[in-house]
This record gives C-alpha cells, structure tokens and sequence, in this order.
C-alpha cells in the first residue's frame, strides 16, 4: 500500500485549475475512500463482523450458508423496496411517512381480493400497485399544489391508509389459503414462497426493483430534474424543470413500490393484516440514511440504499444468530445509525 | 497633554476572499458624535469594510481601535460587547415575538426566582423606544409593525446594548419618505449624544440631511474623505467613478435588426402585494435583435421585478398591457413556458437561484436543455459531455473536469456556467438580472464580450444591473426605473453615469 504522500504532493501547481479544491493535505486516500463509499465500506465492515462472530455449524460458518445468505436477502427485500421509493422522495428534500401504512393497505387489500372477492391473481395485484401509486400521486399533488411539507401530508396519509385498510377487513387480519374451491387464493400467488435459481423470489424482486431504480437515476432526464430540485428547488424551476409533476411522480413511485412490498408480505405471511408494515417507514429511512443520503435532498444514490438495507438485514441475522436480546438488538441498531449519520456528516465538514 | 483619540480608527485594513483582493491598505476614522458616510458603487468593499469593524470577518490584516485601544473582533457577538452595533439591511429580529421580547432577546430580565420578569422588560422597552423615537406598544408582535417601524426598534436594541458605534447598512433603502425622515431624526439625535453612526449608503441625495463627512471606496480602496458639506453630490460621483474603464467594454458596432421584444403597457397588480418589491407600471418599451438594453434604478426599483414578469415567475396577480416576443404574444405562466418560448433568464443571486452548487459542472450546464441530449427520456451522456467540454473551453470555465461540484468553482466561474446553460438553450431574448455582481474585473470583462458576441448573433438582450459603469459601458439604451416605472431613456452613447444617477435618486418628492 502506498503511503501517504508529503503535505504538499498533491498541491503541485496547476495552471488553468486555480479553483479546483485540493484534497485536504496528508489525508491517505483509502480514507478519502471509505467516505466516498460509506455504505458499501460500512456493509464490508458488518460482513467481516458477521464472519468474525458467527456461531458455526460441523465447522461451518453458519452465517455464510447460502441458506442464511439468501435468507438474509428475502427478509430485506420488502424494507429494501421500500427503501428505493424513499430514496427517491428524499431525494427531493420530501419524506414519506405513509409507506408502512401503505404496505398494510396492500397486503390487507391483496389478501380480501384473492381470497373472500374471488379476484383473478393479475387483476388484483393490478388493482393494488395501482391503488399505491394512486395514493402517492395523491399525496404528491396535495403537498406540491397546497404547499403543506410532504411529512404533515403523509403523516395524514398513514392515517388515511391504516383506516382504508381497517375497513376493507373489518379490522381482521385475512389468512390466505391455497388448494382451489371458494374463498383461495390462485396458487400462483404462493410463488412467493417459492425459490427460482436458488433464490427466494421476494428477493428477486428485490433486486430487479433496485437495478431499475439504479438505472434510471442514472441514466434519464427524470434523475437529473429529481436531483436538481433537491439540490435548489428555485434554481431547477428557473431552469424549467417541471417541478410539480417530479414532484407528483416521486411520491407516486413510493407508494407504488409500497403496494408491492405490500403484496408481497401478504404472499410470505399468506395473510393480510390491516396492522402489516407497521413502522416500516422509519426501516426504511434509516436504510436510506445509512446509505448515505442527505436528508436535505440532492445528494444519495440508490446503490447507498440497497447497502444500507443490506446492512440492516445482516446485522438483524447475525444478532439472531447468535440468540441476542431482541431489546438489546434494537439498541445496537439505533447506535449503528448514529454512527452512519456521524460518518455522513463527518464527511461533509471535510468537504 | 495627549491628543483625544477618536471613538473608533480602522487602519490598513486589507482583506482577501480566495486570490480577490476585496479591501486594501483602508483607512477609516468615526469621530463622537459623528455620522460618517460610507460611500461607492457595489463591489467597492464598502460591505467586507462593515462586515469586518461588526465582527462578521475576523481574518482580515490592519488595525481596529476604539478610544485608541486597540481591540480585535472574533465574532459579532465581540462587536457587540465593545459597543458596536450593527443594523443589517435584513434585520435581526424574530418576526413572530413581541417589540419588549425582541428587545432583551438573549439577555432577559429574570425575577428573583428566576422567571422572565415581563413588567419589567415591557416597561424598560418603553423607554428605549422613546429613545429611538417611536412610540409604539412594546407588546406588540413585531410581524405586525411596518418596515420602517421595525428598523427603529433594530435601533432601540441596539440603545439596550449601549452601543457606543452604530453601523447603518443602507438603512433607507426600504423606506417610505415619511419614515425616512423619521430615521433621521433619530439620527441625528443619537449623534447629539455622541454615538457615533457608520452610514452605508447609496443614495448621495440624503448625505446632506444626515452625514457630517462622506469617505469613498472603489475597487477596495479609500479614494479619500470630504466633508459633506463641502462636496457636491457631483463630487462624490466623480470619486466613486474614478477612471472609465476603458476598454473591458468591447461592444463593436452591430447592426440591429428586426425588433425582438415590444412591451406595451404592462402593469401587474399584485394579488398579494408584498412590501418591498415594486411591479411593472405601466411600461413599454421594444428591443432590437442585436441590442443591449440596460435596466437602472436604485434597489428596489422594479428591475428585477420587470425581468421576472418576462420570464413567468412574477407574483401572481392582474397584468394588463401586452408583451410581444417575435411577434407572437408572450405570457408565460412558468419559466418553462418562457424558455419554449424563447426567452432565457440569468438571475441575481447565482447561488440561491441560478445553481445547483451541489451539483457538477455538467448537470448545471444542461439541465434547462435536457431533451437535446436525451431520446426518450434516456439521457446520451457521451453526446452530453462532449457539449459541456466544448463549453467549458468556449467560456474559459476553470475547473478540473465537467464531473466537479459547481460549488468548487469561483465565483467568476460559477457565473460562467449559468452563462453556459443559456448558450445551449439560445433564447431569442436573454434577461441578465445584476451578471456581475460578486465577480472578479477578469470574468467581467469575460462575461462583456460573451454579451457582445451574443448580440452580434443576433440576441436581444436585457441588463438590469447597479453598475453604472456596466450599463454604460455595455449596452446601447439604458432605461431608468422607478417605482416600477420608466422614468427616463437614455442613450448610452451620450448618457452620463450622473444623468442616470439623477434620474435614479432624484429625490422621492419628485417621483410620486
């Protein structure tokens, strides 16, 4: 490994660039590094912690069991989904207060229909991505166009969702049972439970939402107005960026993302519970802060999610694995954010 | 026997941002019971100078001292304990507590158990209000006082502080005349009980009435003192003036074409008025394809408010008149209806208004012209780097590559790149609200032959800006503004900076 250079190595004089900021004088740059990437350093260093302290098994290190491994993935995925939807909205400087409620709406709503309703499996998973993007829009619209702060808005929204949700069913959780005859499910719907190439398929989903989601903050005009309007509302609307409509489509987008993570609880539990998804927003916030997104909007990428998650999900296997105190493992989780967002902001000071 | 020294002497006061050099080898001296006029156009160091004496900046070279000890102020707070106060153009205040509130705010009066003593601080309030000349209940809300009712109380806390130095920052710039003259009564008041007043101002027409001498900045320097007194308004003109600038102007000659913009009679009423800003009244005038035309007028004179109506940002509101853009009407109802329709708009405040700072170099430069580097929503971003390259090379923007943060930029660069973001776009008509402030006289004169070489192709341009010198130097008609009003139009061939300036402040009885 190459040392640290001398203070002034990188100071060389550059003509032409005056304005180009220097690197803070003598900082090695693997740390520079592990600012940059916070969250995937952040996921290595919960890896070797999880390796290091794993309980094994004739031998085998339980956690890295393809098992464990691909079960880690599973039981992210529905905070992980959700997780990309609130990278978007908080990438517009907003908030979403509403997913965990949505995701009870869902499942709850997915479970009536493919079960007491009789409802086709397409027709209804229809029925329900819609209804979340629906109520997304909807917040979006209300927030932009009253010009009430998204979090008072979605904050009303969660009510909205958990009281749909308890009068759809009556207040009851619906089970949902397979085998054909009155009142089951298709039992294509129980594909959720299923693995495919070794991977459970809730995971799959998981990881097809994140490279779609990847791509397009990458790649389209939609990502450069979001960023922009996070980074200086006024400036993108000087600039013409459609700032209502982004507006309206981000939140869609989140309570689309909901609505499915919605079904697919109900396909993991088979039920549906109008009380589901309960505090999964904050879950979710925290995986996008651990990610490295800046609560100010503007700055974060989706790859930081999918690692903040990621990271959640190992440490909530390895404190199992090793039969810690669920209260003790709440604790520890709290801290671990404390030390994601001290991380973030000791980076920006640097810069 | 010794010699008195005075109440506050700043010598050789020098101060850089970066490799600016925004104040140099600066002397300044306030007498008790002096009012001493600060004076020079914008950009002259006058702020940095103030920012310095009330503690704002606490890297600067040079001496500060007060009764002739010599003190150094690490933070406003430090200015404050030594006795100098400060009345910034936006005032400290808390809109939404009481006057008595605002007031002991940070050093409440307590019972002796501890709890705020209201009485008291209402009572006491009352006297330093009769001090700074209003008489006003001190239970009051301050949201609901006027402007000029407000400053006062700025005034009053100031008094509560036993400030010794007041500094006013161009304290009747959002005054109505009746309180303007209020204000100097209390001016002058103040000066009878010795404090002493640094008054930052513009407006050289109001000196007589207050100030006892005037010293002069231009580009950081002290160009010297007068006694007001002594000086014409036309005196201090000359000094603020200085040299022309000579050849940073490079406007050849261009033939006008066709008329671009024709603007008849446009008035906006405000739905919602809000204090301060002053809309269009009744105004027409026409640009040219090719032409320069300068918008004057002191702060709060409508420039920024014409230019805004233009690009579909005003307030909204009744607006009656038309706006012609090449013939078709032009009512825009956003800014990006104005930039389809071919008008683009460079604003005054880059940072809060014209840039993502987070942002690169890159997403700022395109992000008004997006649909040229993307089919179906998906950004080209090869197509879109090579355009930004070419940019960066056409404008000289210093920077290391497109993929840097535009907020590592200076600021000089910084306003390149929103003059980037225009060039890719191409109005017809381009508004450039104040495109030089904050830059330094090398991306000025940048920036003048980009305006030339732009109205040479054709553009028809639009400058509202401060600098007298700019106006004159860059454009081929300069309209003064008033009250939201066109008062005067001159020629810039044959226009004086004093025809403009008298234009521009000739005093307010005359305006309404």
């Amino acid at each position: 490994m190459s040392r640290p250079g001398p203070p002034h190595a990188l100071s060389q004089p550059l003509d032409g660039f005056s304005d180009r900021v220097l690197r803070p004088h003598g900082r090695a740059e693997w740390i520079d590094l592990c600012f940059r990437f916070q969250s995937i350093f952040g996921l290595l260093v919960v890896m070797v912690a999880a390796v290091a302290t794993s309980p094994t098994r004739r031998g085998e290190i339980i956690f890295l069991t393809t098992e464990n491994l691909t079960n880690v993935v599973r039981s992210v995925s529905e905070i992980g989904i959700i997780s990309v939807g609130m990278t978007f909205v908080i990438l517009i400087a907003g908030i979403d207060l509403s997913v965990g409620a949505v995701v009870g709406l869902s499942a709850t709503g997915i479970a009536v229909l493919l079960t007491e309703s009789g409802w086709g499996l397409l027709p209804a998973v229809g029925l329900m991505l819609a209804i979340g993007l629906t109520f997304g829009a909807l917040q979006g619209l209300i927030s932009t166009r009253l010009a009430i702060q998204s979090f008072i808005v979605t904050l009303a929204g969660l009510q909205v969702a958990r009281g749909l949700a308890r009068i759809w069913s009556d207040g009851q959780g619906v089970p949902i049972a397979y085998g054909g005859g009155p009142g089951t499910a298709p039992d294509a719907f129980s594909v959720l439970n299923d693995r495919v190439l070794g991977l459970p398929v809730p995971a799959l989903i998981f990881v097809a939402v994140g490279a779609v989601a990847i791509f397009i903050l990458h790649k389209t005009t939609f990502a450069r107005h979001i960023y922009a309007i996070g980074g200086n509302e006024k400036a993108a609307r000087l600039s013409g960026v459609p700032v209502t409509r982004v507006k309206v489509v981000v939140f869609a987008i989140a309570g689309l993302l909901a609505a499915l993570a919605g079904i697919i609880h109900a396909g993991q539990l088979n039920q549906g519970s109008p009380n589901d998804g309960l505090g999964y927003e904050l879950d979710a916030i925290a995986a996008v802060v651990i990610g490295g997104t800046s609560l100010m909007g503007g700055r974060g990428t989706v790859v930081g999610t999918l690692a903040g998650a990621l990271l959640l999900g190992i440490l909530n296997n390895i404190l199992a694995l090793n039969n810690v105190d669920p209260n003790v493992q709440l604790l520890i989780k709290g801290l671990v954010i404390i030390a994601a967002a001290a991380l973030l902001s000791l980076r920006r000071q640097e810069v | 026997m010794t010699e008195i020294p005075p109440l506050l002497e700043m010598r050789d006061i020098a101060k850089r941002f970066g490799g600016v050099r925004a104040l140099r080898g600066v002397h300044f001296e306030l007498g008790h019971g002096e009012v001493h006029a600060l004076v020079g156009e914008n950009g002259a160091g006058k702020s940095t100078l103030i920012n310095i004496l009330s503690g704002v900046f606490s890297d600067y070279e040079g001496e500060i001292a007060i009764e002739g000890a010599e003190i150094s102020f690490r933070s406003p707070a430090d200015a404050k304990g030594a006795g100098v106060a400060t009345i910034h153009q936006e005032l400290d205040l808390v809109p939404e507590m009481t006057v008595a509130e605002n007031l002991f705010l940070g050093r409440e009066l307590r019972t002796r158990l501890g709890f705020a003593d209201r009485r008291r601080m209402r009572v006491e309030s009352g006297a330093l209000l009769e001090r700074a000349g209003i008489s006003i209940d001190p239970s009051r809300k301050l949201r609901s006082l006027r402007v000029g009712e407000q400053q006062l109380v700025e005034i009053a806390k100031a008094l509560a502080l036993d400030a010794r130095i007041l500094v006013m920052d161009e304290p009747t710039s959002a005054l109505a005349e009746a309180e303007v003259e209020q204000l100097f009564t209390v001016v002058r008041e103040l000066r009878a009980q010795g404090v002493g007043v640094v008054y930052v101002s513009h407006r050289l027409d109001e000196l007589p009435e207050v100030a006892d001498r005037a010293t002069v900045v231009r580009d950081g320097e002290v160009v010297g003192t007068v006694t007001v007194s002594d000086a014409s308004q036309g005196d201090l003109i000359a000094m603020m003036v200085g040299q022309p600038l000579g050849d940073l102007f490079p406007k050849g000659e261009i033939e006008l074409g066709e008329e671009v913009l024709r603007v008849d009679r446009l008035t906006v009423v405000p739905r919602r008025p809000k204090p301060g800003r002053a809309e269009p009244r009744d105004v027409s005038f026409g640009v040219r394809a090719g032409e320069i035309v300068g918008l004057a007028g002191l702060m709060g004179a409508g420039r920024t408010e014409l230019l805004e109506t233009l690009f579909g940002d005003a307030s909204s509101g009744e607006r009656s008149g038309s706006v012609m853009l090449g013939g078709e009407p032009l009512e825009p109802r956003s800014p990006r209806a104005a930039i389809d329709a071919g008008v683009g708009f460079v604003p005054e405040d880059r940072k809060a208004l014209g840039l993502v700072l987070s942002q690169s170099v890159t997403s700022n430069v395109t992000i008004a012209a997006l649909e040229q580097f993307a089919r179906a929503g998906l950004m080209s971003s090869g197509r879109e780097r090579s355009a930004v390259r070419r940019l960066i090379r056409e404008l000289g923007i210093k920077t290391s590559t497109g993929a840097a943060a535009v907020r590592t930029l200076s600021g000089g660069n910084q306003q390149k790149v929103v003059f980037a973001k225009q060039l890719l776009v191409k109005p017809r008509l381009l508004l450039l609200d104040e495109p030089t402030r904050g830059v330094d006289v090398g991306a000025k004169a940048e920036i003048y032959r980009l305006l030339s070489r732009l109205a040479g192709e054709g553009m028809a341009i639009m400058l509202a800006s401060s600098e007298l010198p700019e106006l004159l130097g860059v454009c081929d008609r300069i309209l003064v503004l008033r009250g939201g009003a066109i008062t005067t139009g001159l020629s810039a061939a044959t226009a004086t900076q004093e025809d403009i300036l008298t234009a521009a402040t000739a005093t307010r009885k005359e305006a309404t």
